[in-house]
C-alpha cells in the first residue's frame, strides 16, 4: 500500500510540513505530524510511565535460572520458534538437503567402489590356483574355483552373474527352507518368481546347482546373455538379500564382506553364500 | 527498526549460554514494550499476564533462533497468546470507547505538536489505541510501541503484511485526527492519500 512512510520512516524525525503553508490552512493545526513523528510521540508516551519492577524481573530471572538449571534449554526448535531472517531460515533447510543429499552420494559411492574392489583382484586369483578347490563331491560348498573366475570375468565385473546369484540363493534356500520369515523376503520371492512357483523351488534349485556343478564355467557363460532382462534385478537382488534376510546388515558390512571374499576368487562365492545363509538365520533367530 | 537490537541479539545468545546477567538485560531492553503491548490489550491485567508470558519466555528461550529483532517478534507472540487467554478467562474485552471523550478533551483540537508531546499521558495514548478497531490497535503497538516491521507484526498476529501495514496506517491517521494534529495523509494526494 502507500503507508511506506511508516516503515521506512526514522522514528523521532520531525520536519515542517512543506504544504502547510501554501495550503492557506491558517486555522488548522499550526503543526503537522508525519507518521514517523506520530509514532515517536506514541512511543514516548506510553514507554514513559513505564516504571521497572523488579519484583516481576526476579520472578523471571529465577524462571530462567530453574529452566537452565533442569536443562530445558536444550529443548528442540519449533518452526514458531525460528525468528531468523527468511532466506537464513531457507539457506539453512537447503544446507540440510545438501548435506543428506551428500551422505546418500558417500554411502551409494562406497558401494560402488567396494563392488569395483572387489572384482579387481588379478593376483588373489592366481594365487589361489594352486590350492585345492572344492569339487563335485563336496554338495555342501560346490562353488569351484573355474566358475567363480569365468563368471566374474564373463558376466558383470563385481557381481555374479544370475546363475551364481541363483546358486548362492538355492544354497541359503536350502538351509532356512520352510522356517521362518526370512522366506518372505525380496529375494526368497525373486527366486520363487524364478522357479515357477514356491513348491517349485526345491526342483529348481536342485537342477541349477547341478548344472553349476557339471558344467561350471559354460553354464555361467550360457546363463548371462540369455537373462540380460534378469541380470539387473538378479543382481540387485544379490545385494540385497544379505540386507533382507539379515535386517540388520549394513551396506557398510555388505560391501566390506564382498571386498574379503573377493580377495579369495576361489572363495569368493563360497563365502558370499555362507554369509548369505548365516544372515538368513541370524534373521530368523530375531524373528 | 529499534534502536538496541544489536545489543538485545548479544544478550539473547548469551543467556542462552546459560547467561543470569545477559538475561536480565534482555528482560529490561524488551520488556517496556513488550508491556506497553500488554497493556493496550488487556489494561490493567498486563502485569500479570507479562509475568506469565515472562515465564515462559525464561523456559523456551533455548528454542528460540533468531536476532534481536526476532526475539521481539518471538517474545511478543508469546505475550500476546497469554493475554488472548487471559482475554478469554476473564470475559474480558479491551476497553474501547468509555474514556474515549475524556481523553479526546484533555490535548486541545489546536494545541501543537510540542504540547501534544507534553500534555499526552501514558494512559491517555493507551486509552486513545484502544479505542481503535482491534486489528489496528494491535497493528500500531507491534509496529510503534513493541518495534516490529511489517513481517514481524504480521507474523505475530497471524496475518500478511500488507494487511498490518493497512492497519497500522489507518489506526495512525485515525489517532491523528483524535489528537487533533494533522498528519500529512490528511492533506491526501501529497504522499499516501490514495488509500482514503
Amino acid at each position: 500500500m502507500g503507508e511506506q512512510q511508516s516503515g521506512g520512516g526514522s522514528p523521532g524525525r520531525r520536519r515542517v510540513h512543506p504544504d502547510g503553508v501554501g495550503h492557506g490552512r491558517a486555522s488548522g493545526p499550526a503543526v503537522v505530524l508525519d507518521d514517523a513523528e506520530l509514532e515517536a510521540l506514541l512511543y514516548a508516551a506510553v514507554l514513559r510511565g513505564h516504571a521497572v519492577d523488579a519484583e516481576g524481573e526476579q520472578r523471571a530471572v529465577a524462571a530462567f535460572r530453574a529452566a537452565r538449571d533442569a536443562g530445558v534449554h536444550r529443548a528442540r526448535t519449533r518452526r514458531r520458534d525460528d525468528w531468523r531472517p527468511r532466506e537464513r531460515q531457507r539457506l539453512a533447510r537447503s544446507m540440510k538437503t545438501a548435506l543428506s543429499v551428500f551422505v546418500a552420494g558417500l554411502t551409494l559411492g562406497g558401494v560402488a567402489y567396494a563392488a569395483i574392489g572387489s572384482s579387481d583382484t588379478p593376483d588373489a586369483s592366481s594365487e589361489d590356483k594352486g590350492r585345492p578347490t572344492p569339487t563335485a563331491d563336496a554338495p555342501d560348498r560346490p562353488a569351484t574355483g573355474p566358475s567363480a573366475g569365468s563368471g566374474g570375468a564373463s558376466g558383470k565385473p563385481g557381481h555374479p552373474t544370475t546363475a551364481q546369484d541363483t546358486e548362492a540363493k538355492c544354497r541359503a534356500f536350502d538351509q532356512v527352507a520352510g522356517r521362518g520369515q526370512a522366506m518372505d523376503s525380496t529375494a526368497w520371492e525373486r527366486l520363487v518368481a524364478e522357479a515357477g512357483g514356491a513348491d517349485k523351488v526345491a526342483a529348481y534349485c536342485a537342477e541349477q546347482l547341478a548344472a553349476a556343478t557339471n558344467e561350471p564355467g559354460k553354464k555361467a557363460d550360457e546363463s548371462a546373455p540369455a537373462d540380460n532382462g534378469q541380470d539387473r534385478s538378479g543382481n540387485s537382488g544379490a545385494d540385497r538379500s544379505g540386507s533382507d534376510a539379515a535386517g540388520s546388515g549394513t551396506s557398510g558390512s555388505d560391501a566390506s564382506g564382498s571386498g574379503t571374499s573377493g580377495s579369495d576368487t576361489s572363495g569368493s562365492d563360497t563365502s558370499g553364500s555362507g554369509n548369505g545363509a548365516e544372515n538368513a538365520e541370524n534373521a530368523e533367530k530375531k524373528n | 527498526m529499534h534502536a538496541h537490537d544489536g545489543e538485545l541479539g548479544a544478550a539473547v545468545a548469551r543467556a542462552q549460554e546459560g547467561d543470569e546477567a545477559a538475561f536480565t538485560i534482555m528482560y529490561r531492553l524488551v520488556q517496556p514494550g513488550l508491556l506497553g503491548y500488554l497493556r493496550g490489550l488487556v489494561g490493567d491485567d498486563a502485569e500479570d499476564v507479562a509475568s506469565d508470558a515472562w515465564l515462559e519466555i525464561a523456559r523456551d528461550l533455548g528454542r528460540f533462533k533468531g536476532d534481536g529483532a526476532g526475539f521481539r517478534g518471538w517474545s511478543a507472540t508469546i505475550a500476546r497468546h497469554r493475554a488472548l487467554d487471559h482475554l478469554r478467562r476473564q470475559k474480558v474485552r479491551p476497553r474501547s470507547s468509555a474514556l474515549e471523550q475524556d481523553v479526546l478533551d484533555l490535548p486541545g483540537p489546536h494545541s501543537t505538536h510540542d504540547q501534544a508531546l507534553e500534555s499526552l499521558s501514558t494512559e491517555q495514548a493507551l486509552e486513545l489505541v484502544r479505542g481503535l478497531p482491534r486489528d489496528q490497535a494491535e497493528a500500531v503497538l507491534l509496529r510503534v510501541i513493541v518495534g516490529l516491521d511489517a513481517p514481524s507484526a504480521a507474523r505475530v498476529l497471524g496475518k500478511r503484511p500488507g494487511a498490518v501495514r493497512t492497519a497500522s496506517y489507518r489506526g495512525l491517521r485515525r489517532l491523528a485526527k483524535q489528537l487533533g494534529v494533522a498528519g500529512v495523509t490528511d492533506d491526501g494526494p501529497r504522499t499516501l492519500g490514495e488509500s482514503k
